[in-house]
């Protein structure tokens, strides 16, 4: 579904030195997958992660979507795929403060183009609903507990129906039981409604979660 | 069509939460648009006054004055060199123009006056008979002086309203009644109807006397007068009656020594001169906006600052980089147009409370400019803050803290 070829990522710093984020990565992730990737911090696995999720592009090397190359489409489409084809899960939550849970959750249908097969709000409501949050759908994210936040973030990322959600450190930011919790969810995801999950964490029993663990140490898959 | 409402929503709500810099970065919209409008508003009164002015002396009527007052449609800046004024012999020659149905010629003088009440010092104006339709007087009370008292060189005279109050009490009382003027008598015969105007500098008719300009040679030996009015069968034989008047004095002067007005002519000029007074106004007014502008853009950049997060998040699920631009420009128009209307808002109640003392009014031409022009404002000024939300890179403003 998503291929990774030579992928490097470099910054220059102070004009002086590069500093490679990645170095000619090679990843493939099949759909239904449930994939981690793992290494320790500054080991460029969030980089790898961006440019999985469409938020970044490579220095170098060759990303396909569904055996497509993505480095020539026009920023609007990557907007696009962002929308439409993953979701995202951020250690932080990354949720909007001043909108409600339900708006929130909402947010992305109002950047699609297409005609929706769903009514945003009913498909919204619903999602929430089986996450225990439908006493919650007014209130603002930053009212709620950390899990109760994650499970916002998870919503939606799956409002758009997408393919593949990627989660950065998702249980980074919560205590272990919640942490647990919020990846049985996304365990449930992947085994129920045949979602892709690309996971990043630096925790061996979150990692353990997904049935291939990727390795990444400087920059580079191991 | 979701996007804009939801675009427009999360703008307001934004706006509640921060109700003073809301207002405070109007404010200076705020302002231009009230000095514009109520700039334009008065202008236009200023406007509409003059041509009442005009329209009371009435179109179908020429006046003649000595020299060249005006050239090309608007007044020479050099004096008249051209001193004299017109006798009778010229009246005599206008009598025969075709289709001039009357002559008026006036003759001003200001001087000191004895009435029941006061004493005082006013204008009286020797004219003939014709006066009253040349000028559109009315007669309020009595009667007007009419052709034999102008033979006779009879000491009547006709008074404005205001004068009979000031003089007399009120008009009743004052026909009948002796008027010193200048230590002449005179008999009040007639008193006029009100007829306005007056103030801005125009000639207020209510405080004249009006007296047989026979009568009037005891004040002015030399039997001259300073204008003559001319009144047409209608204001269509305005041009012709001009040509053959100009064809008639130019046997007995040079073209430099005489100058025949129409009042429309008049008007433009006058209305040119202020057209362009008003504009330099609304310019300098104008200029507010532009700080109004400067303003809005500043507390923009500051938004976006403070938004950066909010921005990567959009960003990654989905939001294309004009929908940022579009989101940022919406909250930089919709900040201007609050300014706008309550500036129109403003203006209007400052136009309606001099109302009655001025004709001042706002039109529709100037509603939609204040609209047009503070959105305008707002795309201008927001689309640099908008364009610098949209271009920042998703990966870093997503990681922003």
């Amino acid at each position: 579904m998503i291929k990774l070829a030579n992928v490097s990522k470099e910054y220059v710093i102070d004009n002086e030195y590069t500093f490679y984020a990645l170095k000619k990565a090679n990843l493939e992730i099949k759909e239904k997958e449930f994939v981690s990737i793992m290494g320790p911090s500054g080991s460029g696995k969030s980089t790898l992660m961006h440019i999985v999720g469409l938020l970044d592009k490579p220095t170098t090397g060759k990303v396909y979507v569904d055996d497509k190359e993505i480095s020539r489409i026009s920023d609007d489409e990557l907007s696009r795929l962002r929308n439409e084809f993953v979701g995202f899960v951020f250690q932080q939550f990354n949720l909007i403060n001043k909108l409600t849970v339900l708006e929130n959750v909402m947010l992305p249908t109002i950047y699609c183009r297409k005609e929706l097969n769903f009514n945003p709000k009913e498909r919204a409501i619903s999602i929430l609903t089986r996450f225990g949050l439908d006493k919650k759908l007014n209130s603002r994210p930053n009212k709620l507990s950390g899990g109760q936040q994650q499970r916002v973030a998870i919503a939606r990322a799956l409002i758009m129906k997408p393919k593949l959600i990627l989660a950065d450190e998702p249980t980074g930011n919560l205590d272990s039981k919640t942490g647990h919790e919020i990846m049985d969810l996304l365990t449930e995801l992947n085994k129920k409604e045949r979602i892709t999950v690309v996971l990043v964490t630096h925790e061996i029993d979150i990692a353990e979660y997904a049935r291939r663990i990727i390795k990444i140490r400087d920059g580079e898959v191991v | 069509m979701k996007n804009l409402f939801f675009i427009f929503k999360s703008a307001i709500d934004d706006f509640s939460r921060n109700k003073m810099r809301t207002f405070l970065t109007s404010l200076g919209i705020l302002i231009g648009v009230f000095a514009v409008v109520v700039l334009i508003a008065l202008g236009l009164g200023l406007k509409k006054y003059i041509s009442d002015q005009f329209e009371a002396m009435g179109k179908d009527t020429i006046f003649l004055v000595p020299g060249k007052i005006l050239s090309g449609g608007g007044f020479s800046g050099s004096a008249s060199s051209f001193t004299g004024t017109f006798d009778n012999r010229d009246i005599e020659t206008l009598k025969k123009v075709n289709n001039v149905v009357s002559v008026a010629p006036i003759a001003l003088k200001s001087t000191k006056i004895n009435g029941l009440l006061k004493e005082d010092f006013s204008d009286i104006m020797f004219s003939s008979e014709s006066l009253l339709d040349v000028m559109g007087l009315e007669v309020d009370v009595g009667r007007f002086f009419d052709r034999s008292d102008v033979s006779k060189r009879a000491k009547v005279v006709v008074i404005g309203g205001k004068i009979a109050k000031d003089y007399y009490g009120n008009a009743e009382e004052a026909i009948g009644k002796k008027i010193t003027v200048d230590d002449v008598k005179f008999t009040i015969i007639g008193v006029l109807k009100s007829k306005g105007g007056g103030g801005m500098g125009g000639p207020d008719y209510d405080s004249y006397l009006y007296g047989p300009y026979t009568t009037g040679f005891i004040f002015n030996p030399d039997k001259k007068f300073f204008r003559l009015s001319v009144k047409t069968v209608n204001e269509n034989y305005v041009p012709q009656v001009k040509e053959d008047i100009k064809k008639e004095f130019l046997k007995r002067y040079k073209e430099e020594e005489f100058s025949i007005i129409e009042p429309t002519e008049l008007l433009s000029a006058i209305t040119s001169i202020f057209n362009v007074l008003n504009l330099i106004l609304v310019a300098i007014a104008a200029i507010s906006l532009v700080v109004g502008g400067i303003g809005i853009m500043n507390i923009m950049y500051v938004t976006v600052s403070d938004r950066i997060k909010e921005i990567g998040i959009r960003r990654a699920i989905g939001a294309r980089k004009s929908d940022i631009l579009s989101q940022f420009l919406a909250e930089a128009v919709l900040l201007s147009s609050i300014g706008g209307i309550l500036g129109l808002g403003l203006a209007y109640l400052a136009v309606l409370s001099v109302q009655n003392l001025f004709p001042a009014y706002i039109d529709l031409t100037s509603v939609l400019l204040a609209l047009g022009i503070s959105s305008a404002i707002g795309i201008t000024f927001g689309v640099f803050p908008a364009r610098k939300a949209a271009n920042l890179e998703p990966v870093e403003a997503i990681r922003y803290e």
